[in-house]
């Protein structure tokens, strides 16, 4: 398992260099703020052109609000990611680290970047985001590492999503130039009022262009040029005379469009938007020369591509990494990669499937850290990257020096962002531990790409193959780790609350025949539990049971307490139509009142199997 | 970065100095470290006080931009988005400034503080964690004014509500006492669990031996003097000897949990005189002992000993943590008028925040906040509602900053404006900490002790222009029962926008005296019966449209105003109650109906794209009171689980018929009708009038016929849609053939637009234009006429088929691939004898 490492020349050479560090505490991370943003842009760029892999870590305002909301090991993929789109969609990012890496020998050159952003409504508009919830805990966390909340607000960077770049371009009502899309090339037939309307422009923009372009004009009074203006109806577009078409309708665009083709050696048609979309009118500017027209065209375009540049902000930056197509290394994808495409790329989509492909339009490779770690095997699922670090530390022989050719920060704020350098570590190690050596990186990109696909795009994987004894017993577990159908969990409600899954099981033991066989109790938050029946079918005799009047005996007595049970599908339908009350038997009840007036949507759980493992759900956290 | 802090405050404090002469010493802040002896201060100089201003900053005002006040605004619903707003963002800072007459010097003093507040999750508590809304605007407004935010997260003050203390109390309480006796520690999870693998076993063993050998040398030593045992005490320290409660004692240090929990079987199975103890220690640690007992009783005594100690313990941390909520007991406790500036939303939030959660309606807010501050004075109201302070504000606005200015400009603009000097002002004299100043100026607006301090300036200033004489006024007496303040006493906005005020102490509701004026009344008034709200249409209508479109249904004056709630969702109100229901129930209808007549209703244009939905003011409430804050109201109405698209004004059958049959009439005499005459002579049809709209489709064919003839308008064919669906869905199926549609309508026009699939109709004989919602057009590129009303669609593919399709019946006649420029047809397409010709290219 251990894998043996020939020392390299690389690596006695970096012993030399001054900018290995190993110290996490003094990693030069660079700080990226609005004032420092577009210095920086040039520089990251070229560091993540130059990378194999960019790393990310983000830090939220807030994660999940009631235990119930976190993603669990009861959760199908489906319901896990409906878990992460709603956290996704009230929490903020105010810290975005990247640190595009490569990967020589046993070796991480790292350059990361911590960008502090905050939504801030540059446009008025009400976007990126119209409020967000924070989370007091999270407030505080960041409180004690010393996070500045002064300059996160003052000087974060601000962004807009792709989406709302679109709609706001329509908003800002910029006048676009023509390209060949906007043109229709079917040719409709002519109306007489289609005549008629082509005329009358044609004849005011004729007479238009010749008071600008006769020359006799120009020694005329001020007053009569004045006037003239007035009655043609001329404006200035920056330094050329420009004329306003009023349109009604697309139509009229089309046929504006066509007109003014016939004087194209010296007009140039723009089209202003109007504000609901649509178009407002046309406006047609007069340029001296071919190279002047050029010329307006291309400043046209530099207008353009600034105005975005400042609407984009920080996406820029998103939009750097996607451009450049390289794997992306997260440590908990699912989280991170739903916030980063309901603030950078569109809304979250409904579901796991479209989210997924959407995505990967985007960002074609994303590996998750946790995933690569279950190839190792006995590996519990961690949370904290240091400990996983640690852990791994003890376990293989696999150093990995971190260099950061970073410039020191000159700012002698403090520097956050670590995370993101960790997971490039750990990247690095796990690589080297799985042999994705950096050496295959180098001779060959087909290997990479294979070996790196392998672990690409599972946003959700379920937890580590076997795990390490737990010192929370919870009784009746016999094996650590199962494979559950959906179908045989069953959600249970109403009881007593602060009552523990020992007890739980203990009452349901003797009150029902279906309790007879094997079966698991575990408490999901205080006021709802689900039983894991080891036999198929049981649980339907368990509901069937509960919904009909012949439920007797002890089980009566805890029906007539409130007790209530559903089914896996029940529980689906929670997340999905959003009812996520603090408590989940509160959700559960609702979903059961609200269906109980629609038809039934048939969900299909037969297919999907949930993970049932010893060590996730700890009581102690719930 | 915490030593940053006190730097922006100084910077923030000196920012002003440089333009005034006025002194200028800092607010006083007060955070974690300085709350307690702030708290103590702040009690006198409370007690010593006339009045107590105060001033709340927040993380936002409104959760969703319909969630903003309106006109439009019922006062429960006001209510609802108050609540809504309370419950959602937090409070950070929290000015309160005491105000005290000095007889001596003839001044008001105050003592401005300025609260730094952050609500941490300090108690173990169950449920969800705390969390709150950043409203982005308003942060950024505070970042503009520089707001400390570190000082808030970092240092703010936290607190406890009256009901979450109670709450916590009361889980402490059931922890400790209701449970067994020995099963409040962790520990009750443990059964006898057999060991499993060696290693344990070999463990378990060597814990045993060691604990014996130190209960031998304790019971050696207990009957033979005084000899120690440092052995026992090993190298690592795991084993300390202590005394525990005056009982000889080991502290476990540094076992894993599941040695811990190895060590507790040993001591449950072989030592009836040990127990094993987890107990908080200092600093909060747990600690694990492992105690000697001399017999039960004393396992017993000890027991209840280390759990009274920890109830306690737990007891005090939760009186620890109420932390700023002192604050709000003193103000309340003190009964001091408490006076703010357009603080209804203040109070509101003083209440989520400090007592508990919001009542569901205004009534029973209003009487309790009643209860906990019974004189509360806005300074907004009793500038707009005594005309001898309106006069002093000479018709300005009543913001906070602009009523300090001109009301008190000796102190906003400081002692060099001397031409303001003929005024007769009250003196306010600033006390911060031991700097005295009598015109002070922090210069730092929306910091809210600041704030605080300039409401109170404005209070103390007005009542001087009411005529109260402080001089006169003795300290003993509640300035709050003078008799020249008594009318303004406990008045608050409901809403500032429509000038609804509210009497905290009646309950009583109040429209602004008509003396207060400045208000330009732009609404009639408002009969909510009256109001429909309109949502998910599409997004190119605006008010206009949607107006112009309702009015061709009801007549011009039907609709008295259309007012966009957000670009989703608008309220439309009627001139008459009754039209509510009607425009409802019609809707309803063509919800329902998708034949082809409703194309061509009016309505059809605010239904395009089949999300319309429509509902009664009920129904906004009944949103408005949602916890649930989307930022569009349509998405709103979603989450809320509004599944249905109208939702009809309940009314009992009869009058819902009688009213059907009054919509024939409505309808019919409505002026935009084309020929009247003739409709008119329908309507004497009596079989119009048998029964209900329902069964109109069961007329006699021939009638229907008759009917038919009448109509050759397209127009017509619209407002008969209005009449009744079903009734002109059977006149299309039995008389589609007939030629009135090819005499009348001919297509200009269908839009290139895909996703829109509109066609444009006009009638040759009234040359007006009619829109089609055409979804056959999907995936067309464009279409023309050929005969009859038939459309020509061409793909946008060549390779697929070319139709001719009817818009009226949805027929589609199948062509053949788009080869063909032009297709003329001799006779009707549904003719036998007709012949296609198509040109080719």
């Amino acid at each position: 398992m251990v894998p043996k490492f020939k020392p390299s020349p690389l690596r006695i050479r970096s012993f030399c260099t001054k900018t290995v560090q190993q110290n996490p505490h003094h990693w030069p991370i660079k700080q990226i703020t609005k004032t420092n943003f577009n210095e920086s842009l040039s520089e990251i760029k070229n560091h993540i052109s130059s990378s194999d892999f960019i790393a990310v870590s983000l830090q939220n305002t807030g994660s999940f609000s009631s235990p119930w909301h976190r993603v669990s090991t009861f959760d199908t993929p489906e319901t896990a990611y409906l878990k992460a789109k709603f956290a996704a969609e009230r929490f903020q990012i105010l810290q975005f680290a990247i640190c595009p890496f490569k990967l020589q020998a046993s070796k991480v050159i790292a350059y990361p970047y911590n960008f502090h952003l905050f939504p801030r409504d540059e446009l008025k508009m009400g976007m990126p985001s119209y409020s967000f919830t924070c989370q007091t805990s999270y407030l505080t966390a960041m409180a004690k590492e010393g996070f500045d909340f002064n300059t996160c607000i003052y000087d974060g960077i601000s962004y807009l999503s792709e989406a709302q770049e679109s709609t706001v371009k329509v908003r800002m009502g910029n006048p676009m130039a023509v390209d060949h899309a906007t043109k229709s090339s079917s040719s409709p037939a002519l109306s007489v009022a289609d005549t008629v309307f082509i005329e009358r422009v044609r004849s005011r923009v004729k007479h238009w262009k010749n008071a600008c372009t006769d020359s006799d004009i120009k020694t005329e009074a001020a007053l009569v040029t004045s006037l003239r203006k007035i009655v043609l109806g001329g404006e200035q577009f920056g330094s050329r005379p420009s004329m306003t078409i009023d349109v009604c309708s697309e139509r009229q665009v089309q046929l504006v469009l066509k007109m003014l083709e016939d004087f194209s050696d010296v007009l140039v048609p723009l089209i202003i938007p109007a504000k609901g979309g649509g178009t407002q009118a046309v406006r047609a500017v007069l340029t001296s020369s071919d190279e002047d027209k050029d010329l307006l065209k291309r400043e046209l375009q530099t207008f353009e591509f600034e105005q975005n540049k400042r609407v984009r902000g920080f996406r820029e930056v998103i939009d750097l990494i996607s451009a450049s197509q390289k794997p992306l290394v997260a440590h908990n994808s699912l989280n991170d990669f739903t916030f980063i495409h309901s603030k950078f790329l569109a809304p979250l989509p409904p579901n796991m499937n479209e989210f997924i492909c959407s995505l990967r339009l985007a960002f074609p490779q994303v590996i998750d850290v946790n995933y690569l770690l279950k190839d190792i095997g006995p590996v519990k699922k961690m949370t904290n990257i240091s400990a996983t670090i640690a852990y791994l530390k003890n376990r293989f022989f696999a150093p990995i020096e971190m260099e950061i050719p970073n410039q020191a920060n000159e700012n002698e704020g403090k520097i956050h962002g670590h995370n993101v350098v960790k997971i490039c570590q750990l990247f690095g190690k796990l690589c080297s531990i799985l042999k994705i050596t950096p050496d295959a990186i180098e001779s060959s990109d087909d290997f990479l790409a294979s070996a790196i696909n392998r672990y690409a795009n599972i946003f959700y994987s379920l937890p580590g193959s076997s795990q390490e004894p737990t010192n929370e017993e919870i009784r009746g577990w016999t094996n650590d780790k199962r494979k559950v159908s959906c179908e045989d969990v069953v959600f249970l409600w109403g009881f007593r609350e602060r009552i523990s899954a020992g007890i739980l099981k203990n009452m349901l033991q003797g009150s029902h025949e279906v309790f007879a066989e094997a079966f698991n109790v575990r408490m999901v938050d205080r006021s709802c539990a689900i039983v894991v029946f080891g036999k198929p079918g049981l649980s339907n005799t368990f509901k069937n049971v509960m919904n009909s009047k012949a439920v007797s005996g002890p089980l009566r007595e805890m029906v007539s307490d409130g007790l209530k049970a559903a089914g896996y599908e029940t529980y689906q339908r929670v997340c999905s139509s959003g009812l996520w009350e603090s408590a989940l038997a509160d959700a559960l009840d609702k979903t059961l009142a609200s269906h109980n007036c629609l038809s039934e949507a048939a969900y299909e759980t037969k297919q999907s199997e949930i993970y049932l493992s010893n060590e996730l759900i700890n009581l102690a956290e719930l | 970065m915490k030593k940053r802090w006190p730097i922006t405050i100084l910077y923030r404090a000196f920012s002003s100095s440089t333009t005034s002469t006025t002194a200028s010493f800092p607010l006083k802040h007060v955070k974690k470290s300085n709350f307690d002896s702030a708290l103590s201060s702040l009690r006198h100089h409370v007690q010593a006080a006339d009045f107590v201003a105060i001033d709340l900053e927040m993380t936002g005002i409104t959760s969703a931009p319909w969630r903003d006040s309106f006109e439009f605004d019922r006062f429960d619903v006001r209510y609802l988005k108050v609540k809504d707003s309370a419950e959602k963002f937090a409070v950070i800072q929290f000015g309160v400034s005491p105000f005290r007459w000095d007889p001596l010097k003839q001044s008001f003093i105050t003592h401005p503080h300025n609260f730094f507040i952050f609500q941490r999750q300090e108690l173990p508590l169950d449920g969800a964690a705390y969390e709150f809304l950043c409203q982005t605007t308003s942060m950024d407004f505070l970042a503009k004014y520089q707001f400390d935010f570190n000082a808030c997260i970092h240092e703010g003050v936290s607190y406890l509500s009256r009901e979450q203390e109670d709450k916590a109390l009361k889980h402490v309480n059931s922890t400790y006492e209701d449970e067994s006796l020995d099963s409040w520690h962790s520990l009750k999870e443990i059964r006898d669990t057999h060991l499993f693998n060696i290693p344990d076993i070999l463990f378990a063993e060597r814990m045993k031996d060691r604990l014996s050998e130190w209960l031998g040398g304790l019971l050696r030593n207990r009957d033979g003097g005084s000899e120690v045992q440092p052995s026992f005490n090993d190298s690592k320290q795991q084993f300390e000897t202590i005394f525990f409660k005056m009982r000889p004692a080991i502290s476990l240090n540094g076992f894993t949990s599941h040695q811990l929990l190895l060590i507790q079987l040993v001591v449950r199975k072989h030592f009836k005189d040990l127990a094993y103890l987890r107990v908080s220690g200092e600093n909060s640690c747990s600690q694990n002992v492992i105690v000697y007992i001399e017999s039960e009783s004393d396992k017993k005594m000890l027991m209840k000993e280390v759990k009274d100690e920890q109830k306690i313990d737990a007891e005090m941390s939760i009186k620890a943590s109420i932390g700023f909520r002192h604050v709000i007991d003193l103000l309340s406790s003190e009964k001091k008028l408490i006076v703010g500036h357009n603080c209804f939303l203040d109070i509101a939030h003083i209440y989520s925040k400090f007592f508990g959660p919001l009542p569901l309606t205004a009534e029973e807010f209003i009487s309790s906040v009643n209860k906990y501050f019974p004189h509360i004075i806005d300074t907004k109201i009793l500038l707009n509602s005594n005309s001898i302070l309106q006069q002093r504000m000479k018709k300005s606005s009543t913001s906070l900053s602009k009523a300090f200015s001109v009301l008190c400009p000796q102190i906003a603009l400081g002692s060099k404006s001397t031409h303001l000097a003929l005024q007769p002002s009250v003196k306010v004299e600033v006390e911060v900490d031991d700097i005295r100043s009598s015109n002070w100026n922090s210069g730092v607006k929306h910091e809210a002790g600041y704030d605080a301090f300039m409401t109170g300036c404005v209070f103390a200033q007005a009542c001087s222009h009411l005529g109260i004489d402080f001089k006169q006024q003795s300290s003993s007496e509640n300035l709050a029962h003078n008799e020249k303040l008594r009318e303004h006493v406990n008045l608050l906005y409901l809403s500032w926008t429509n000038g609804e005020i509210i009497n905290l102490s009646t309950g009583n509701r109040t429209s602004e005296s008509l003396a207060s004026n400045k208000r330009k009344n732009h609404y009639p008034k408002i009969l909510f019966e009256c109001i429909v709200i309109v949502w998910g249409f599409p997004s190119h209508l605006k008010a206009w449209d949607i107006r112009e479109c309702i009015s061709k249904v009801y007549g011009p004056t039907s609709v008295i105003s259309v007012y966009h709630v957000d670009e989703t969702a608008v309220f439309v109100q009627f001139s008459r109650a009754e039209m509510v229901s009607k425009f409802l129930d019609l809707k309803g209808s063509l919800d329902r109906n998708n034949d082809p007549i409703s194309v061509l209703h009016p309505l059809a244009k605010l239904l395009e794209g089949g999300n319309t939905c429509a509902a009664s003011y009920e129904t906004y409430k009944e949103i408005c009171s949602s916890t649930v804050s989307k930022v569009l109201f349509a998405d709103q109405a979603k989450a809320v689980g509004i599944k249905w698209k109208t939702k009809l004004v309940e009314s009992s059958d009869k009058t819902k018929e009688h009213e059907s049959l009054r919509k024939v009439k409505a309808v019919n005499s409505d002026p935009s009708c084309g020929e009247r005459t003739k409709n008119k002579n329908f309507d004497d049809h009596p079989c119009s009038f048998n029964g209900s709209r329902r069964t109109n489709t069961n007329l006699p064919i021939e009638l229907l016929s008759e009917i038919f003839e009448e109509l050759t308008d397209c127009e017509n064919i619209s407002h008969r849609a209005a009449v009744c669906m079903s009734f002109m869905a059977s006149c299309h199926q039995n008389f589609l053939p007939s030629t009135f549609i090819s005499s009348s309508i001919s297509f200009l026009h269908c839009s290139h637009n895909h996703h829109q699939n509109l066609a444009l109709s006009s009638n040759v004989q009234t040359h007006k234009h009619h829109q089609m919602f055409l979804p056959q057009l999907k995936e067309s590129r464009c279409a023309s006429t050929s005969y009859d009303g038939w459309l020509l669609t061409l793909p946008f593919d060549r390779k697929q088929n070319l139709y001719l399709s009817n818009p009226f019946a949805r027929d589609r006649i199948k062509l053949g691939t788009a080869q063909a420029l032009r297709v003329v047809t001799s006779i009707s397409p549904l003719d036998p004898k007709c012949v296609v010709l198509d040109i080719h290219k």
